[in-house]
């Protein structure tokens, strides 16, 4: 039974719990903010009873796509989150979790206090300590490790999750002086960003408002939210406007959207861009105009992929998708060029093949000509803004990135990024490959333990290390292996930095404080000036210690001033947010004032936006789009589409899309191949304790073909084990149509191992407890769709 | 009764009354047989579990029963519509005599209607905690009546017909027939329209299509000519101990022949109800009606409340009184299982036939199984009956006058 | 005074619940899986894999349908049920007895009981929050990402639904009911 709580009764409660103090809180119940069973009420309040109202812009922060919205605040209460209709990116529109957003704000087990660890790692025990105490802390652990390792800083490494004050995290890992840098980008859209970068020069964008074919490819846009694209499309299919043939092993809710559904092999699209590129090329379905103009090694690439013989009906076995339809496609697809999109995906590593595939796609795109014009693949327009400050010292015994060197290129992949291979690190790490010792972490707004294929690597990772702090605004099931841990305020409790967003329709957004943050909690940039104040100096006694280049400049210099000037950590977060704001837009004129007021600037706005009817604006006048900036140019150094990689080829690393044979989709009789994505009401593990989008959604269920469960005697709500090499989850089923036989799916984010978080605790099935740690060979990414499972009632 | 008043004052008017005077001493002093004392136990283990599910509804409102969004009518209100059905039988059976004048039927008249106000007080006494506020109820029904809503008309209809009920019993204990003629003709009329709109309450729900419609409005006033007999058979059964004089074995031989020809009138609409139903070429409400004949009540229903007491009344022409006492207790089951079904029935298919949450089976039929406080005040409420029915053969006399 | 409607492009949902947490949020509405005003009903796909019937599958969101004929009304004993000023069906808690009526004669599953008040609510097109307050979209339409919502009044024949119900083929559900819903699917 659950009866409501009015958020101003929790307020209060916690409130009177903060004048109590942590004294009268045992270690255990750190996370709870009463002791109470109302931590299992619900809480959601009605609008419009409060005598004082005030309305800010800001920006959503529960997924990546940062969409604008405008707070209700009641008597100082965040009562109502609504989009705000002046942001071209998010179109005037908040998703379920945007909307249940005011729930992280009052997540009654959110962190509040800094905490240092006091039992096992992954125990849960903490005591409470005070900002102070937890920085000294850290400073000394950090001070005694570097001085052991004679200043080789990249002794720690500092990884981070997407969001806007990533950058600010980012600063200090520069300053600080690592080369190990890991974020999420090799579990998510490593491949796809470099794939289209090394190819058309850039990570495009689709538009798909002025689209009239789209290939809907390993992209679930219904579910995987991605503005704008998530609300340009769908109001178009359906023959309404665009075609939209959806590519996905399973019906998806954006399958259910598409005009033509077409259920492909896991793991085979590289097959299936080639054969429709056969048929491009064989029956002279391109853009010759194009292909003159701005191809490289076109012949070459174009006799690879005849001569290989990559026809649909090659491709039909692989794939399982039939020859005629493939041919349908690839004609259509051409036919309808430029105003044809072949979507590029975001989290892009589900197999072994991903980059040549994603490589092969942009070839494919290019092929039509559909590059940087309207309707296609677009480049788009970017409002410059001044960066932020940064430091960037040079240590003489900071060693290079801890993945281990061999002549092709590196031991675990062939590209390191800039975002590093997650996986390959920990691995190495764990495996003792690392060429140095690396005994702590910093870990900013990332949850590794539920989002890295391996969880049981993973948590043995953390155990080794020696100091891990981690910055977060929820006990995650990585706070709890942190030796020290900052409690962050949420986004509605801060103002971040602002950022451009280019695109069609460029502007600028900034998330403006709503409240103001609660318990103890503070924004990364007021944690990080704390914390360097403590550690700045301490840290620059070691490198004179050990570092002879500052030993050398410090004969010629005046100490005080060097250090002042090179390495100061404290500088980079001097100013509040607010101030840094303003100095980084400068140039353009009512832009400060703009995003206060509004959140959003961009040049010309006030005589740009209009709103057109109750669900429609306008941004820019049609012809004031940044459709086309450069006349379809590719931004590749050359200027052209790359087909041949030659420095990849190099590296072993095929050079054009190749197929190998070892790429077929297989799964040993009475196994499944295990498949992960989104939920729309969910964003991977950092919503599972929201207790509005828990209420749409209770638990993740696996989804198991109807036939092979009854088979097995698995019926609806049926608990059963998942289980390969790695480990095994629990996991009630699904039984449904949607899956092929051979295949399972389930939502990944959910089965928290963190007992701290009251309703995301094991709660559904864990993805990567069971997830084999397989890497994609390019750039290391964690090929997340490689692992065949077993099932069993239990 | 203005007359009647206007003659003698309201005070005099009341206090004469005729009743025993009784204490509680009276009330304990029954004949300590096996038979007296398990039904004492029973009735006392009704009274406290009515006690103890009305605590659980006071403590938990509407979450103490399995009441949901998909089936908002549970146990209870089957219980009410059972023992209103009961009341209006009884007040038929008793008008027999006392209203229409067949004299061998005034024997069990001041019994029936007695046995008719008790009956609808327990029903009001389970319905007050079906209803979420019965006090408010009360202002509001009067303020601002719904004049088009069924339940209003049923429950201003009822309030009405208890009135009427209680004036003509006070005047059949003064041995004012006249006067309980007049308050009997209205009251029963009163209660065939209370009772036929407790039908239409059913009827009029047109999102129902298995209940929509006139059948329920007339089926309620035949189902209550049936129960009624039923229960007079009871009655009697009690009030002689199972040994019948002449007098009461002649009437009930011809209540039994009135009842044997009502449950075939009864068979007979149900049959083409439910032929109707499957075959009337409304999909939905076929398979809601194959739904109920795979259902082990109806079958409780027909064979208990039909099938056994017409086969004995065929059997004997009416004359096996006795047989048809045990069949009445049975009839009574058949009966409660009429009201259950007719209540889950209608709620049988879900409104909503989508899924609405990600994980969960397209909504076939709605399941309920009543929880312990709708249990325990439903036998309260049976508790409540047999106790009032108890004290007023302490308190009145309930037989025939002497002519 | 106005006769407020909604029309539904309803081929736009995503079946993505936005604006059901919007609509609990903005209105205050309890948790648990049956307290909702609002709800998209799925219609689950048939077919073998891979061969699905991808027409038979559809997302149908919905809520009160602010019927013009309503048997909620009509069956309501206090008149708690009523029309108010705008033609928006609305339930006074003050006089709601929880007979619980109205629950089994909407033929829509629009209704439910909030356990706060212990009385029966639904869907009033945010009267006593936006529309109260002078906004003139309601908090499900506000919020949806592929904007299937129109809310507006029928009456005036220039409103954005009226010119939207005039030139694009629409219909209604259980219409055979005689409810005369106020909600409007566009096809
Ligand atoms: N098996 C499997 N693994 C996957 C994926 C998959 O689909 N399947 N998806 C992959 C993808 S695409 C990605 S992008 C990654 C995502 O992996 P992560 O970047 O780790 O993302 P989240 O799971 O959202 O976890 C974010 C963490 O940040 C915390 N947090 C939220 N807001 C704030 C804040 O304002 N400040 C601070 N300091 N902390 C905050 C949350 O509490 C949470 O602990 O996971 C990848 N891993
Ligand atoms: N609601 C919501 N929206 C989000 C997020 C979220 O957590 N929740 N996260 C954001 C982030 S960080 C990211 S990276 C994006 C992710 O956005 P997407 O990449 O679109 O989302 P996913 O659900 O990970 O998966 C894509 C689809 O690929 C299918 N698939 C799996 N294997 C194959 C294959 O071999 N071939 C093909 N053709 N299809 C395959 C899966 O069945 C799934 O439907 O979403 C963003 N938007
Ligand atoms: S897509 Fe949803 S969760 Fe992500 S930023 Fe936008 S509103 Fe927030
Ligand atoms: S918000 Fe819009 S798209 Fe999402 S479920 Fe509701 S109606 Fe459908
Ligand atoms: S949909 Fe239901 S609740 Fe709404 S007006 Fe119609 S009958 Fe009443
Ligand atoms: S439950 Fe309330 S609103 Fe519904 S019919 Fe009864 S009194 Fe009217
Ligand atoms: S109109 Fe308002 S009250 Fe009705 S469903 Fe939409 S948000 Fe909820
Ligand atoms: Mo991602």
């Amino acid at each position: 039974m659950q009866v409501e709580l009015s958020r101003r009764k929790f307020l209060q409660g916690t409130v009177a719990l903060s004048v109590a103090g942590g004294s009268a809180m045992s270690a255990t119940n750190l996370f709870a903010s009463t002791e109470s069973p109302e931590k299992k009420l619900s809480i959601t309040t009605k609008t419009g009873a409060a005598k004082e109202v005030k309305e800010i812009p800001t920006l959503c922060e529960m997924c990546v796509n940062k969409c604008a919205a405008i707070a209700r605040v009641e008597d100082g209460i965040v009562t109502k989150l609504d989009p705000n209709p002046m942001f071209p990116k998010s179109k005037n529109m908040l998703c379920p979790r945007g909307n249940a957003g005011i729930q992280a704000l009052y997540d009654p087990d959110r962190l509040k206090y800094p905490m240092i660890r006091t039992g096992e790692k992954g125990e849960g025990k903490f005591k409470r300590v005070t900002w102070d105490e937890a920085f000294r802390y850290i400073t000394e652990k950090t001070v005694k490790i570097l001085d052991e390792e004679e200043d080789n800083r990249s002794t720690f490494l500092f990884c981070a999750g997407e969001g806007m004050a990533e950058h600010t995290f980012q600063t200090f890992y520069q300053a600080f002086g690592s080369s190990n840098w890991l974020n999420h980008s090799s579990i998510c859209l490593q491949t796809v960003a470099s794939a289209y970068g090394v190819t058309l020069g850039a990570y495009p964008q689709s538009d798909l408002e002025n689209a009239e074919y789209i290939i809907m490819a390993g992209a679930n846009r219904a579910e995987a939210i991605v503005t704008p694209d998530t609300m340009d499309i769908f109001k178009r299919t359906k023959g309404r406007g665009a075609k939209m043939v959806c590519i996905d092993p399973r019906f998806t809710n954006t399958a259910a959207k598409a005009d033509q559904w077409l259920a492909i092999n896991p793991g085979t699209d590289l097959a299936f861009v080639l054969a429709l590129t056969y048929v491009v090329l064989d029956e002279e379905l391109y853009d010759k105009a194009y292909v003159e103009k701005y191809f490289n090694d076109f012949e070459a690439y174009r006799s690879h992929i005849l001569t290989n013989g990559y026809t649909p009906e090659w491709a039909e076995p692989i794939t399982n998708i039939k020859a005629k339809e493939i041919y349908q496609i690839a004609r259509e697809f051409m036919a309808h060029a430029p105003k044809a999109i072949y979507y590029p995906g975001r989290r892009s590593t589900f197999a072994k093949s991903d980059f040549q595939l994603r490589r092969a796609m942009a070839i494919f795109q290019a092929l039509s000509g559909g590059i940087d014009t309207k309707g296609g693949l677009v480049f788009g327009g970017k409002i410059e803004i001044e960066g932020h400050e940064s430091l960037m010292p040079l240590y003489d015994k900071a060693k290079e990135r801890g993945v281990v060197k061999t002549e092709a290129g590196y031991a675990d992949c062939a590209v390191v990024s800039g975002g590093g291979s997650w996986l390959a690190w920990r691995n190495n790490f764990l495996e003792g490959k690392m060429p140095y010792s690396v005994r702590g972490m910093f870990c900013y707004k990332h949850n590794p333990m539920q989002n890295m294929p391996n969880t049981k690597k993973t948590a043995e990772m953390l155990k080794k290390m020696e100091l891990v702090v981690c910055i977060d605004t929820m006990p995650s099931d990585t706070v709890m292996y942190a030796d020290v841990v900052l409690p962050e305020c949420t986004y509605l409790e801060r103002t971040d930095p602002v950022k451009t967003f280019g695109g069609t329709e460029p502007a600028l957004a900034q998330r403006n404080k709503v409240v103001e943050p609660m318990f103890e909690s503070k924004p990364v940039n007021e944690i990080l000036r704390g914390l360097t104040k403590h550690l700045s100096r301490p840290l620059f006694e070691v490198t004179k210690k050990y570092d002879s280049e500052v030993q050398d400049a410090l004969t010629e210099e005046d100490e005080e001033a060097y250090y002042e000037e090179e390495f100061d950590m404290t500088r980079m977060y001097s100013h509040d947010q607010e101030v840094l704001n303003a100095h980084a837009v400068h140039a353009h004129e009512g832009a400060a004032e703009a995003l206060k007021k509004y959140g959003i600037y961009y040049p010309k706005m006030d005589q740009y936006y209009k709103q057109l009817s109750a669900n429609e604006h306008q941004y820019y006048p049609e012809k004031e789009k940044f459709y086309s900036v450069g006349e379809g140019r590719p931004q590749t150094p050359s200027g052209k589409v790359e087909c041949n990689l030659a420095n990849m080829s190099s590296k072993g690393i095929d050079g054009m899309p190749t197929w190998r044979e070892e790429y077929r989709f297989s799964v040993p009789e009475g196994k499944f191949r295990l498949m992960t994505g989104r939920h729309a009401q969910y964003t991977q593990s950092g919503t599972s304790n929201n207790i509005v989008l828990h209420d749409l959604m209770p638990e993740n269920y696996i989804w198991i073909n109807k036939r092979v469960a009854k088979e097995r005697g698995i019926a609806f709500g049926d608990k059963v084990e998942v289980a390969s090499s790695t480990g095994s989850t629990v996991i009630r089923a699904y039984p449904t149509e949607k899956i092929a036989p051979n295949q399972v799916f389930f939502i990944h984010g959910f089965g928290a191992e963190s007992s701290a978080l009251t309703w995301a605790y094991k709660n559904g099935g864990s993805d990567n407890a069971v997830i084999e740690d397989v890497l994609e060979p390019v750039y290391g990414a964690a090929a997340m769709h490689e692992t065949n499972v077993e099932i069993r009632k239990v | 009764m203005a007359e009647a008043v206007k003659k003698q004052g309201i005070k005099e008017f009341i206090t004469s009354i005729p009743y025993n005077k009784i204490g509680l001493k009276d009330l304990v002093s029954f004949e300590k047989t096996p038979r007296n004392i398990i039904i004492a136990i029973i009735t006392f283990a009704f009274l406290v579990s009515f006690a103890v599910g009305v605590t659980l509804y006071l403590m938990h409102g509407h979450h103490a029963y399995n009441v949901t969004r998909e089936h908002p009518w549970g146990l209870l209100i089957a219980v009410y519509i059972f023992f209103v059905v009961s009341s209006t039988g009884l007040c038929i059976v008793g008008s027999l005599g006392d209203v229409f004048g067949f004299k061998e039927y005034e024997m069990i008249s001041k019994r029936a209607i007695f046995g008719s106000i008790v009956t609808i007080m327990a029903g009001f006494a389970v319905i007050a905690f079906e209803i979420g506020h019965p006090v408010t109820m009360l202002i509001y029904n009067v303020l601002t009546p719904g004049f088009t809503s069924a339940i209003w008309w049923m429950g201003t209809l009822y309030g009405l017909y208890l009135t009427f009920m209680i004036i003509e019993f006070v005047f059949l204990l003064k041995h004012d027939m006249r006067m309980a003629r007049i308050f009997g003709l209205t009251g029963l009329l009163v209660g065939l329209a209370a009772h036929s709109n407790l039908g239409g309450v059913f009827g009029f729900l047109n999102a129902r299509t298995i209940s929509n419609g006139v059948f329920y409005p007339t089926y309620f006033i035949l189902t209550a000519f049936i129960t009624g007999i039923f229960i007079a058979f009871i009655m009697m059964g009690i009030r002689y101990r199972l040994s019948f004089p002449e007098n009461a074995k002649r009437m009930l031989t011809n209540l039994a022949k009135i009842q044997g020809l009502l449950i075939a009138i009864l068979i007979f609409f149900v049959t083409w109800k439910m032929l109707t139903d499957i075959y009337g070429g409304m999909p939905n409400r076929s398979e809601v009606a194959l739904h109920i004949l795979g259902s082990w009540t109806f079958w409780a229903e027909v064979v208990l409340a039909m099938v056994i007491p017409l086969l004995i009344i065929l059997k004997s022409k009416g004359s096996a009184v006795l047989a048809m006492f045990w069949a009445s207790l049975g009839g009574m089951v058949g009966v409660f299982f009429m009201r259950y079904n007719l209540v889950h029935d209608t709620q049988l298919k879900p409104l909503q036939m989508m899924k609405v949450r990600e994980y969960q089976l397209a909504p076939e039929w709605v399941h309920y199984f009543p929880s312990a406080a709708e249990i325990m005040i439903s036998l309260g409420g049976l508790g409540l009956c047999i106790l009032l029915y108890y004290v007023g053969t302490k308190l009145f006399n309930l037989d025939e006058e002497a002519h | 005074m106005a006769r407020y409607g909604m029309a539904l492009d309803y081929k736009n949902c995503i079946n993505c619940k936005a604006c059901e947490v919007a609509c609990k949020e903005e209105n205050g509405i309890l948790m648990g899986a049956d307290k909702h005003r609002i709800w998209v009903g799925v219609k689950e796909i048939k077919g073998e894999y891979p061969l699905l019937d991808i027409v038979s599958s559809s997302f149908e969101p919905s809520q009160c349908q602010h019927c013009d004929s309503a048997p909620c009304q009509e069956v309501c004993p206090t008149n708690a049920t009523y029309y108010d000023d705008n033609g928006v069906v609305r339930v006074d808690p003050d006089k709601c007895i929880l007979c619980s009526y109205c629950m089994n004669a909407c033929p829509y599953d629009a209704r439910y009981v909030d356990d706060r008040t212990m009385t029966v609510d639904k869907c009033n097109f945010c009267s006593d929050t936006r529309l109260a307050r002078g906004e003139t979209t309601t908090a499900c339409q506000a919020t949806c990402p592929t904007k299937v919502r129109t809310f507006g009044d029928l009456d005036d024949p220039e409103s954005e639904i009226s010119v939207l119900l005039r030139t694009r083929e629409h219909f209604s559900l259980k219409s055979h009911l005689g409810t005369k819903p106020k909600l409007f699917y566009l096809t």
